[in-house]
């Protein structure tokens, strides 16, 4: 009904005044409803330097449903899952709290938060919920040896990921050239 | 020329306020215009209340600005303050953007302007404004008429009142406060309604789901939180949200509305678990949504509550399935949630309060919840049903079977009583225990003529035929055995029954009445126990604690053993058909006059029953006796049933039934003769049922678990004393006894009455 109508309407919004560290392209113009989007870490952000794709996907029946949005960069967070699909725990997103009122910027803002702190409470991986509240320091690094190796260069937002060799064990392999 | 600038001005006049009007058609001269009263921010408004003990209202004032309020000040319009009022607590205020609007009438003369001023009336509907403003006002006109040189004043005029309405015409009090007669309350209310509604119609919103701007016609703000929405995109959130059953939706579609409200309103005092965040049906019929849908809404919202609530308790017939009626929801009416919008859940709150408080009483063990608790009944089929054992109401006195282990062990006890102690009736299944007497019971629930022993129905016209041999020759298990258990089923049963009305006359007893007494006396375990402990402590002796369910057997063994009467092994039980009707021999007995002392044993006329059996039995001593009490038939109709209802009750059971007992056969008269009776059967125990005894001993050792967890530990102790006097006499009678048991088929002969001290027995009888 009225979903492509407030779309475009927030996709305008979008463009005229873009929200920080965020760039917004579609992928198709013909389907408004699909968002990629490219969050850069804020500063402040152990993720700083990286770069994340998110996908959006607005539903038919937005805004009354909540959009879905997954990021399609891998990243080494308590409450974005380790793996290519990159959902993310975000109570904003939940089809019980989401109220239709709630505009993308306001999602994205949040995502953005939640890069700057993580809500180690209300985890999606409990393993690195443990490690971010009792040893900071190894998720830190962990977290970092991911944006080295997942979130540097150009953002793909292709559903297959280059390599999944190392998902559990922590990737020894990152490249110590950072500073 | 006059009458040119009269009419230039009017001209101006019109096209300034396009709304003026000519309330008089024969006279263009005067113009009428309502001006708004709309103060440059809202005004807090007080409406006293009427029980005002101040200094009276003046009448014809409006009393605007009386400064009766602490917030008010001294009073600026003329009023007065008075101190006493200093301290009376504002109540009932509310803040005003819209006062009802001024009517302005002015009447231009034709003398006017040179040598006549404009006429002036002022009014408002509801008159809220106090006369001396009115009045202050209308003196305006003819001054400023004068301050203008007598020249057009209409226009300033104008313009000064309206001016002079932005701050109300000086009547808000320095703190804010403007105080209106209350007997113009809901005029003043409802006009601020429609000015604000109007105000809102006019202007543009941006709704938050569509984004686009909307005029505030197009929009419905929300009640609670003043969120505004267009009704377009309300309808489609509400009714797909409905439709899908998500009712959690249905709340203000703002971000993060209902979690600050809540959050605002928790540190404000009052204690509650959550702000109310539902939009009530009647909002979402403004919006407005469609009355089917909020219907639906309303009914789904009921389900989920009930749903939600473990306690609830579902109709057992596959069909239905509906909730039963509950006070903590109510089905909802029409199209109102029972506990309606404001209070929605701070009414459901302070259930879950009440239901928390009592120490987790609800819940943690239901088994000694009153048995009205039990009761449910379906709101949907109206089926009424035990809520714990889940079958048809079976009334309060009939326990429910449960899984065993659902129990407690008071419970176990009680059952394992009733199954020894009580004989159910055929009919309605309650069981009956038996406190003394003949075997020939009627129900209490549904008068039911019953056997004691085997539980056959007896004919109401003849029930003794059961006990004797039938016309065709034939006799039943039960032959010969009318007044087995004489003394009450059960530990102490008989206890109690000596009544508190001795020596009056027997009523009429009518079993309604019996049957109401006895209720309302289950409930009040406590003061039957009292009373039972004191029997209890004045009295060793007791009737024999006969386990009710070897009873049948053990007793046919005896009967085998001890009376030399023929048995025909597994004769029929003569049953006869359902008696239904009033127990005939209570209401004979009731008004029968004393037998005639000649009739020995006593054969009442409707009972040939009882007349014949007195010979077969002779060989027991005290049968004479007993035919006598058979004359004095008003004792058989107090004692003839004795309801164990109580028993499955809870504690004590058993106990409670002997009070009981005593209960009962003071409403039936029973007085006089008891201890007689008693005495009697005393007797008979020791001399002739002691092998019955014995048995009855030896079972009672093997029950003794039950028979424990059943009685008190006083009883217990009764129990052994009982024991022992009984092997203590297993041969001789005491020549005591024997001389008693003399003088007692004495008087019994003469139907006379021992001169009993009521003060022999130490125990009371609850009145």
């Amino acid at each position: 009904m009225s979903s492509s109508k407030r779309i475009t309407k927030e996709l305008t919004d979008c463009t005229t005044t873009p929200p920080p560290n965020i760039t917004i392209t579609l992928p198709s113009d013909s389907n408004i409803s699909l968002w990629h989007i490219t969050l850069a870490a804020p500063p402040e952000s152990i993720y700083h330097p990286g770069k994340f794709g998110l996908i959006v996907s607005f539903p038919l029946e937005y805004p009354f449903k909540p959009p879905q949005i997954t990021f399609a960069t891998r990243i080494y967070h308590p409450n974005i899952t380790n793996e290519s699909s990159g959902s993310i725990c975000l109570s904003l997103l939940k089809t019980d709290n989401w109220k239709p009122s709630t505009k993308i910027v306001t999602v994205l803002d949040a995502i953005r938060q939640l890069l700057v702190e993580p809500q180690p409470d209300d985890p999606l991986e409990t393993r690195i919920a443990e490690q971010y509240k009792n040893d900071r320091k190894e998720f830190e690094k962990e977290a970092k040896a991911y944006v080295n190796k997942y979130a540097k260069g150009p953002v793909k937002f292709s559903t297959t990921t280059t390599d999944g060799g190392s998902t559990s064990t922590s990737s020894t392999t990152a490249p110590p050239g950072e500073a | 020329m006059a009458e040119t600038e009269r009419d230039t001005e009017l001209q101006t006049l019109e096209a300034i306020f396009p709304e003026i009007q000519t309330p008089k058609p024969n006279d263009p001269y005067t113009i009428a215009l309502e001006l708004p009263v709309t103060p440059s921010k809202p005004v807090v408004v007080y409406f006293p209340t009427a029980s005002n003990d101040g200094p009276p209202p003046d009448p014809t004032a409006g009393r605007v600005a009386n400064g009766a309020n602490p917030h008010a000040g001294p009073a600026i319009a003329g009023g007065y303050q008075d101190p006493d009022q200093q301290a009376q607590p504002q109540v009932d205020s509310h803040e005003l953007a819209h006062l009802p609007s001024i009517r302005l009438e002015l009447s231009f003369g034709p003398k006017y302007p040179e040598q006549e001023p404009p006429k002036v009336a002022i009014s408002t509907n509801p008159p809220w404004l106090p006369a001396e403003t009115i009045k202050k006002l209308q003196d305006d006109g003819p001054r400023l008429w004068e301050d203008m040189g007598r020249d057009l004043v209409g226009f300033s005029y104008i313009d000064h009142v309206q001016q002079a309405a932005e701050d109300i015409f000086g009547l808000v009090s320095d703190a804010g406060a403007l105080e209106v007669d209350p007997s113009h309350k809901i005029a003043i209310l409802d006009y601020d309604i429609q000015a604000r509604r109007a105000a809102f119609e006019k202007e543009t919103f941006e709704c938050g789901v569509c984004l686009d701007p909307k005029k505030g016609a197009f929009c419905h703000k929300m009640t609670d939180c003043g969120h505004v929405f267009c009704v377009e995109c309300l309808q489609d959130f509400y009714n797909s949200a409905i439709k899908e059953g998500n009712l959690a939706a249905v709340k203000c579609p703002a971000p993060n509305c209902a979690k600050e409200r809540g959050k605002s309103r928790s540190p404000s005092g009052r204690k509650r678990k959550k702000p109310k965040v539902f939009i009530s049906p009647s909002e979402l019929l403004q919006i407005p949504i469609d009355e089917e849908t909020v219907r639906r809404y309303v009914t789904l919202k009921y389900k989920t509550e009930l749903e939600s609530d473990k306690n609830t308790i579902y109709c057992p017939r596959q069909w239905c399935n509906g909730a039963a009626r509950s006070k903590k929801h109510k089905r909802p009416t029409g199209l109102e949630l029972a506990d309606d919008s404001d209070d929605d859940d701070s009414s459901a709150s302070e259930d879950e309060d009440s239901e928390e408080t009592p120490e987790g009483e609800v819940g943690k063990s239901k088994p000694y919840n009153k048995t009205e608790d039990l009761l449910a009944i379906c709101d949907t089929c109206s089926f009424a049903f035990c809520s714990r054992c889940m079958q048809s109401w079976h009334g309060e006195f009939v326990g429910c079977r449960r899984a065993k282990e659902e129990l407690t062990a008071e419970e176990l006890a009680s059952i394992e009583y009733m199954k020894a102690h009580t004989t159910p009736c055929p009919t309605c299944a309650a069981p009956a225990q038996k406190t003394h007497g003949c075997n020939h019971m009627i129900c209490y629930r549904c008068q039911t003529h019953f056997c004691y022993l085997c539980s056959a129905w007896l004919d109401p016209g003849n029930p003794y035929q059961h006990f004797n041999t039938a016309p065709d020759g034939r006799v039943t298990t039960c032959f010969m055995r009318l007044w087995e258990l004489e003394l009450g089923d059960g530990a102490e049963v008989g206890y109690g029954f000596a009544g508190g009305r001795a020596g009056q006359p027997a009523p009429a007893v009518v079993f309604d009445e019996r049957v109401e007494q006895f209720i309302p006396e289950i409930e009040e375990a406590t003061d039957e126990e009292d009373n039972n402990h004191n029997a209890n402590a004045g009295r060793p002796a007791a009737a024999p604690a006969a386990r009710g369910q070897a009873q049948q057997q053990q007793q046919q063994q005896q009967q085998q053993q001890q009376q030399q009467q023929p048995l025909p092994a597994g004769a029929p039980a003569q049953e006869v058909g359902i008696a239904r009707e009033g127990p005939l021999v209570l209401r004979i007995a009731a008004n029968n006059p004393p037998p005639p002392p000649a009739a020995a044993p006593a054969p009442v006329n409707n009972n040939p029953g009882v007349a014949n059996r007195g010979a077969p039995r002779g060989r027991q001593g005290p049968a004479p006796a007993r035919g006598g009490r058979g004359g004095a038939a008003a004792h058989r109709g107090g004692n003839q049933v004795q309801q164990a209802g109580a028993v499955q009750q809870g504690r004590g059971g058993g106990r409670r039934g002997g009070a009981r007992g005593g209960g009962n056969a003071a409403a039936a008269g029973f007085g006089p003769g008891r201890g007689g009776r008693a005495a009697a059967g005393n007797y008979r125990q020791n001399n002739n049922n002691q092998a019955q005894q014995h048995q009855r001993r030896n079972n009672q050792n093997q029950q003794a678990v039950a028979a424990a967890a059943a009685a008190a530990a006083g009883n217990q102790h009764d129990m052994v004393e009982m024991l022992e006097m009984l092997e203590g006499n297993d041969e001789e009678i005491d020549p005591r006894q024997e001389e008693w048991v003399r003088q007692f088929v004495r008087l019994a002969l003469n139907d006379e009455e021992d001169e009993f001290d009521e003060d022999d027995f130490d125990f009371r009888v609850p009145v």
